[in-house]
């Protein structure tokens, strides 16, 4: 009988979410999907928004909207936006580019892609740090560092959506051979690309063991510093504490971070003003943000 | 009796380790601060759980007010009301419900539960009320069976002498039947705020998370268990022990609701 019941309320409940996906109503107010706090990516975001500011006292404050949804990962976020006309969130582009159930809006007139980050046109971008407890001295992680940062290495990363540095003068890899297991681990943003790094590192020195686990920057970065990571990843620049403890930052390429709207929603293009305003609640319909 | 050991081994593992941790937090920031603040800004050092403790609460009330009544009513059908064919048909169904996977729970009222309480009702739909639904439909398992079982324990004699005083099955069942088994279902609603106050991720998904107090039903709130997951994976330093400090009040609640729990069932076996 309960499960009739809700069996029946599920499907009612399909049919209403059908119907209500007709139009776009700009006099609804925005829902504004953010990052929780110590997330790299909504450090990156506020940062670089100006949603991060200093106050009267000096004191930098992240003003995110306190009716802002809270979500705890891209995907999340992507699927939070994806199912609301009236949402708005942010992501890396690497996480973006290939999904088509959010629309990436253009920041002043430049559209996030690897080539307008490269050339500084596009205004939201933050560093992809690999950490190290001081310099590295295992065989095995020297040249898979090596290797990252090699022609090929590069390649990977700029192939994942990133923006690397590395031009024509960064040395080919050639393979030592070496055999053992390396633990990374560090922020859930540059897993992917970390991932493909290593499973091209594994097919190159076959008995070597790449391992990549995603647990977040600070995670990364206190890892590295433990030993619990033979190396950490970390989405953002690293914290003077942390520098101070001996951490080492190398910064593999540099990720933008793109605001996401419904495809329901007409907006193609938002200033960093404009975002800065959605995100601090200055702005809280669509149709404010348009006049 | 190894088994024994290990049990309670684990529980004052997990008792140590959550204080061991946790409470130098409080070394560092005032517990009356930590309690009472209505601010949540890690980042800035500024640690105040007040709108967590508010929003398990209300989402936990909420998911009473709705899943208690249902589950009693459905154990007492189940029990007493139902042809053996349903209820094998029903025990299953229960049982799959309660084998659901939380994030399973999360996706259905991300999925459903949002967009319909947007459209019908207005705002974000990430909310209290869907998040208070939720946690309803996950501890009507709980409810149910543990009902069920004190239903079904209550000596028959009671049902028929009941009956042969004259009473109806209905008032048999809800005058005699149910008061006997009335400590085994408030034990069931026990487990069920148990459930409702520890679960982390469907409520997660459904609740929008916003670290304020909120002023309405369909504005979001966050719990003292989404916090916790929420920020653990970036957080160091201070904040990282704020998140342990957290768990260690949920704890305390939740040993507070056990204690006052076994409380009152000792006081009613003593009278």
């Amino acid at each position: 009988m309960e499960i009739r019941k809700i069996l029946l309320l599920a499907l009612s409940l399909t049919l209403c979410a059908v119907v209500a996906q007709a139009g776009f109503d700009a006099s609804r107010v925005i829902s504004v999907v953010s990052r929780e706090e110590g997330s790299g990516t909504r450090g990156a975001f506020v940062e670089l928004t100006g949603v991060l500011a200093k106050n009267s006292e000096g004191v930098e404050v992240d003003s995110t909207y306190a009716e802002a949804v809270i979500a705890n990962g891209t995907n999340l976020v992507l699927t939070t936006v994806a199912g609301n006309d009236a949402a708005i969130g942010y992501a890396s582009l690497s996480s973006v580019l290939h999904s088509d159930t959010v629309k990436a809006l253009r920041v002043e007139g430049v559209e996030a892609s690897t080539g307008n980050i490269l050339n500084g046109t596009y205004k939201i971008a933050r560093p992809f740090n690999v950490v190290t407890n001081g310099n590295l001295t295992d065989p095995l992680a020297l040249d898979f560092m090596r290797f990252v940062m090699s022609r090929e290495g590069q390649a990977i990363v700029s192939d994942d959506g990133l923006v690397s540095d590395a031009n024509g003068q960064t040395p080919a890899y050639v393979a030592a051979g070496l055999a053992g297991s390396l633990t990374i681990g560090g922020s859930t943003s540059v897993a992917p690309v970390m991932e493909l790094l290593g499973e091209a590192y594994m097919e190159l020195n076959p008995d070597a063991v790449i391992e990549v686990q995603s647990t977040g920057s600070s995670a990364g970065v206190t890892g590295a510093l433990d030993g619990t990571y033979d190396i950490g990843m970390a989405s953002r620049a690293l914290k003077d504490s942390e520098v101070e403890k001996g951490a080492l930052g190398i910064v593999i390429g540099t990720d933008g971070i793109v605001l996401v709207v419904n495809l329901n929603n007409p907006l193609e293009d938002i200033s960093v003003e404009q975002a800065r305003q959605i995100f601090t609640g200055e702005i809280t319909t669509w149709a404010d943000l348009n006049k | 009796m190894a088994a024994a050991c290990v049990c309670i081994l684990a529980v004052g593992v997990i008792c140590y380790f959550l204080f061991a941790n946790g409470l130098p937090f409080f070394a560092q920031y005032a517990v009356s601060d930590f309690i009472s603040g209505k601010e949540w800004a890690p980042l800035r050092g500024v640690f105040g759980i007040l709108p967590m403790i508010v929003g398990s609460f209300v989402i936990t009330l909420g998911a009473l007010l709705l899943g208690a009544p249902a589950g009693v009513l459905t154990a007492i059908m189940m029990a007493r009301f139902s042809s053996g064919k349903a209820v094998r048909l029903m025990k299953p169904a229960v049982a799959l419900l309660a084998g659901i996977p939380s994030v399973v729970y999360g996706f259905f009222g991300l999925m459903l539960l949002v967009p319909f309480t947007r459209s019908i009702l207005g705002g974000d739909g990430l909310s209290i009320l869907v998040a208070a639904i939720l946690l309803a439909i996950m501890i009507l398992p709980t409810i149910i069976q543990t009902s069920r079982a004190a239903i079904e324990a209550v000596p028959n004699a009671y049902y028929e002498g009941s009956l042969a005083l004259g009473a109806s099955h209905e008032s048999s069942v809800f005058r005699a039947i149910l008061p006997a088994a009335r400590s085994g279902i408030v034990s069931g609603i026990v487990l069920g705020i148990g459930r409702a106050i520890g679960e982390t991720t469907a409520v997660l998904m459904v609740a929008g998370n916003q670290a304020r107090l909120p002023t309405s039903l369909l504005k979001g709130v966050r719990a003292l268990t989404v916090n916790v997951l929420l920020e653990m994976g970036y957080a160091a330093d201070l904040h990282r022990a704020s998140l342990i400090a957290t768990g260690v009040i949920l704890f305390v609640i939740v040993m507070a609701v056990n204690i006052i729990f076994s409380f009152y069932n000792r006081r009613r076996v003593l009278q």
